[in-house]
């Protein structure tokens, strides 16, 4: 499979129309048409129908487009990064955080990718998940970082990129804090602080408390306002294991680890990838990101975590 | 396949012990995959000697970015697909590949291994196998259709690789079964493929010797040339 193969074919999936292909890749149709061929005859069948004026994808064509779509996509990125480094150009990256991920966890990425992308600036969205698919798709955002989500277009690309728990985050003066764990019972009549617009609120219900309501008394919309009451003994905070924390609480787990979830990365098809936001995904499908969730890995890298200092930076081990 | 090996052999003695182990089943599966390879001509479009090769940036396994530009900043960079760490074959290379590396740096040559795998399969391997290689993850495929040597396993082999147990789509992060062909290419300071071996029998792969021989080879007549310039 070649690179000028894989582009002849992209750019008719993406034309539908021959005559249009051929002007958009600037060949000739004899020298297209054969690069399509090869390329059909090497991924074992037809990727396109052609009909007079017409010219569809087959179903072998639409199962390989996303996978040529974000390859090419990709060796289009690195060529722009030489260009963009050597002229510092400004290369912007909107990440959208849905309420539950910190954006401790995107700290390292980007970091990373600054070394490569100087001109690299990132703007942090926090919005729900599902307000977060809509701007991905008009193109307000680059990726987006999200827990559970119900419904997603099949225009998104998704990477499941780890798996954590939900513990209970209390002040070390709270009366439950001495236990191992957080039971069931004690967790269902304690006072549980409320965050606004918690994507993961739903699961929580049905699954720690299917018969009746926790009770939420006080509120608010920041975890960071959640986590000063919970140190000044207002209650119980619910978060993900990744999330940071103030010196000041501690993390228990919840008796049985009920509640977990994926963090995934999503981007959409078929976009081009700016430099800054093919290194992201890169990176983000590589990097070891049990050192920040609550995995059965975490145990395994804790040490690492301690003589790396990052321990104390993320804060998820439960103390 | 749980095979002693002695890594102290050229690898092709190695492959001889390897292939010994087949079953019947794996026997047949390698045949038809090395047959339909050949028959597609599908390493025909992998780079040559004199090509440029194209720029890469890819993660190694602890999220680090490497450009092939700084990778070949002070030497010849040396370029190795490899198919995943489920394969025997590639196993016994990267091990060979580890046992010389020593030489490559006092060669100032950067090695680099490419897998298709992404997650935590890459660390997983080097972990395994106690390597200190530079493990880069080619993820998405993106370089090794760049350097022409991929492809998309038939069904008859990707049944049978189903049927051991192996999922490539999940290990690669893609809905598609790719694989390169394993690989090995020997890039100068300027960009310029000087050594490619590309065999579409994925149980043959070149010796460390040859390529550390195509480094010393590149080695001395950029030392000469650069003693040129100084005179």
């Amino acid at each position: 499979m070649e690179l000028h193969q894989v582009r002849y074919f992209l750019v008719v999936a993406s034309a539908l129309n021959l005559t249009r292909a051929v002007e958009m890749c600037n060949v000739t149709q004899p020298a297209l048409t054969k690069g399509v061929q090869k390329l059909e005859q090497e991924l074992g069948g037809q990727l396109i129908y052609r009909e007079r004026q017409l010219t569809h994808l087959t179903d072998l064509g639409k199962a390989v487009l996303p996978m040529l779509e974000r390859a090419l996509a990709s060796t289009e990125a690195v060529r722009r990064r030489a260009r963009e480094f050597r002229q510092e150009e400004v290369a912007p990256l909107t990440i959208g955080l849905a309420p539950s991920i910190s954006a401790a966890l995107v700290l390292e990425p980007i970091a990373e990718i600054r070394k490569v992308v100087p001109g690299l600036h990132v703007e942090l969205r926090e919005e729900p998940p599902s307000r977060l698919v809509e701007l991905l798709l008009e193109g307000e955002v680059n990726l987006a970082l999200v827990g559970d989500l119900d419904d997603k277009p099949d225009r998104i690309d998704d990477w499941a990129l780890f798996e954590e728990r939900y513990v209970a985050v209390l002040a070390p003066s709270h009366e439950l804090a001495g236990l191992p764990v957080i039971g069931m019972k004690a967790l269902r009549e304690a006072t549980i602080l409320d965050r606004f617009n918690c994507d993961v609120a739903p699961k929580f219900q049905r699954l720690c408390f299917p018969d009746t309501l926790p009770h939420y008394n006080h509120r608010s919309s920041r975890d960071l306002h959640l986590q000063h009451l919970a140190a000044a003994g207002f209650g119980i905070v619910l978060a993900p294991e990744h999330m940071p924390r103030l010196p000041s609480l501690k993390a228990l787990p919840i008796e049985g680890d009920p509640v977990w979830r994926e963090v995934r990365l999503l981007v959409v098809q078929g976009r081009r990838y700016s430099p800054a936001l093919d290194a992201f995904v890169k990176v983000a499908r590589l990097r070891d990101w049990s050192l920040h969730a609550g995995s059965p890995l975490q145990a395994e890298h804790r040490g690492h975590l301690e003589a790396s200092g990052m321990f104390a930076r993320f804060g998820s081990p439960i103390s | 396949m749980n095979i002693e090996l002695d890594l102290s052999k050229p690898l092709n003695q190695v492959r001889r012990k390897l292939l010994a182990g087949f079953s019947d089943t794996d026997r047949d599966a390698y045949a038809h995959l090395v047959d339909w390879l050949r028959k597609t001509d599908v390493a025909a479009g992998a780079l040559q000697v004199g090509d440029t090769a194209p720029d890469f940036l890819l993660p190694d396994v602890h999220g680090q970015l490497h450009s092939s530009e700084h990778l070949r900043g002070e030497g010849p960079l040396v370029v190795s697909f490899y198919r995943g760490g489920w394969c025997p074959f590639c196993n016994a290379e990267l091990r060979a590949l580890q046992a010389v590396k020593a030489e490559f740096d006092s060669l100032k040559a950067n090695l680099v291994v490419l897998s298709p795998e992404t997650g935590d399969l890459p660390r997983q391997l080097k972990r395994q196998l106690n390597l200190d290689l530079t493990v880069l993850a080619d993820v998405d495929h993106a370089v090794a259709i760049s350097y022409g040597v991929l492809f998309r396993l038939p069904d008859e082999a990707k049944a049978h690789y189903a049927g051991q147990g192996y999922d490539f789509g999940r290990r690669h992060g893609s809905t598609e079964w790719m694989l390169p062909i394993p690989a090995t290419f020997v890039v100068d300071q300027g960009g310029i493929v000087r050594g490619a071996f590309v065999e579409p029998d994925f149980t043959i792969r070149q010796e460390p010797s040859d390529i550390l021989s195509k480094v010393r080879q590149l080695a001395r007549s950029q030392a000469e040339d650069a003693a040129a310039f100084d005179e």
